[in-house]
């Protein structure tokens, strides 16, 4: 934990608030607090919350980058308020407002099922289509950590949505599937023991799927997590160019089973040896 | 036909626009360096129906009219699709694309035909 090594700093907080039943449209409140450092947004926010707006709405959870819940548009940046530190901004007056891109439930409250639609739209999954082998299993599937190594940044996303939020085109146009599916789309399809390229095709090779990408690069800036989407829609692109003239990833070379027979040799290889009394 | 293959084309034909491109360039601009010849002179009619009877001529400008009528007009319909369309409206972009680049490829068609044919 980090020391109070500063006094307390006034710090204005401009606060979008917005609630359905009473109003038609968003407005800004404004509360004054003492921030100390290494407060996070996420902390100031519980503190206003507990001594001056109790009806303020937030979603919050893990309060430490993991879960992607308290997702925020704080001074105009899509950021986890768990992860911002207030002083780190650098303003006396902080704005937080919900995440754009989405449809606002109650202030800082974002409506994310856009973000769980798409990325369910392109199959978030393994797909294996040997169904002998999903029947009588004859043995394991290999990845070897170079095949890991390549997808492995991909698979660090926690679906906090601030890629979305960032995103200029998914501003534009709503039905782009934005970075975060298209990313997942990869992080899937590049997997050596996926072979579901084809079953994602319906959504991906459509007008609203990657080639609609501008290449603002905001996505990769806003990831908490350090994964690259901007860079993964590229790679999707050229596996998906691959594939549509026929060098795409072969069925023989997706299932990669190794005999039982192998898995047992290979364990008695690299078994410590027997322990011995002394 | 899928969209992977329509941006394949659409990326496949920029060298080519870029080579073509140049080839006009410099036959219409820098004609006194590549040709030894005034860039005034090389812009009048006689020269240009003289030049468009040239097989080279009539091949290099009915490729650049066929990829940079296609460059083009993909890029427009992709700002054009952006917009927050009807479904309706998205068909009436995509046929009302297909029908201006086909009109005027048949009026670029019609002139480079002309000119190789029947010019001067």
């Amino acid at each position: 934990m980090s020391a109070k090594t500063t006094t307390p700093r006034e710090i204005i907080f401009r606060v979008r608030r917005f609630d359905p039943d009473t109003d038609t449209v968003p407005h800004w409140d404004e509360f004054r607090m003492h921030v100390h450092d290494g407060m996070t947004v996420l902390e100031a926010l519980h503190q206003l919350k507990a001594e001056q707006t109790p009806n303020l709405a937030y979603r919050s959870s893990c309060r430490m980058g993991v879960c992607g819940s308290c997702g925020m548009f704080v001074n105009d940046l899509p950021m986890l308020a768990c992860q911002t530190q207030v002083l780190h901004l650098g303003t006396d007056v902080v704005t937080v407002a919900p995440l754009p891109n989405y449809p606002n439930v109650k202030d800082l409250v974002p409506n994310l099922e856009p973000l769980i639609q798409k990325h369910a739209a392109i199959k978030p999954f393994i797909i294996f289509t040997n169904q002998e082998e999903i029947d009588e299993p004859t043995g394991e599937f290999i990845q070897t950590p170079e095949e890991r190594e390549s997808i492995s940044q991909f698979t660090h996303c926690i679906k906090c949505g601030l890629c979305l939020a960032a995103c200029p085109t998914v501003a534009t146009d709503p039905q782009f599937l934005g970075p975060q599916a298209l990313a997942q789309a990869y992080r899937y399809s590049a997997d050596n023991r996926d072979c579901g390229l084809k079953e994602r095709l319906v959504a991906l090779d459509a007008f609203h799927g990657p080639y609609q990408c501008h290449m603002a690069g905001a996505c990769s800036q806003a990831c908490p997590k350090g994964v690259d989407p901007a860079f993964a829609i590229q790679l999707l692109k050229r596996t998906l160019v691959l594939d549509s003239i026929g060098f795409g990833k072969k069925k023989s070379k997706l299932a990669k089973v190794m005999p039982l027979a192998d898995v047992v040799k290979q364990i008695e290889e690299f078994a410590p040896p027997p322990r011995t009394a002394k | 036909m899928r969209e992977t293959r329509l941006w394949s084309l659409h990326i496949l034909v920029i060298p080519i626009i870029a080579v073509l491109l140049g080839m006009h360039f410099a036959v219409m601009h820098y004609a006194p360096v590549f040709y030894g010849m005034s860039v005034e002179k090389a812009r009048e009619f006689s020269t240009m129906i003289e030049r468009g009877k040239s097989v080279s001529q009539f091949v290099i400008y009915m490729l650049l009219l066929v990829a940079s009528l296609y460059h083009g007009l993909y890029g427009l319909r992709g700002i054009l699709r952006e917009l927050p369309l009807t479904p309706r409206l998205v068909k009436v972009v995509d046929i009302g694309i297909l029908l201006f680049g086909l009109f005027i490829f048949a009026l670029g068609t019609y002139v480079t035909w002309w000119t190789f044919n029947f010019g001067g």
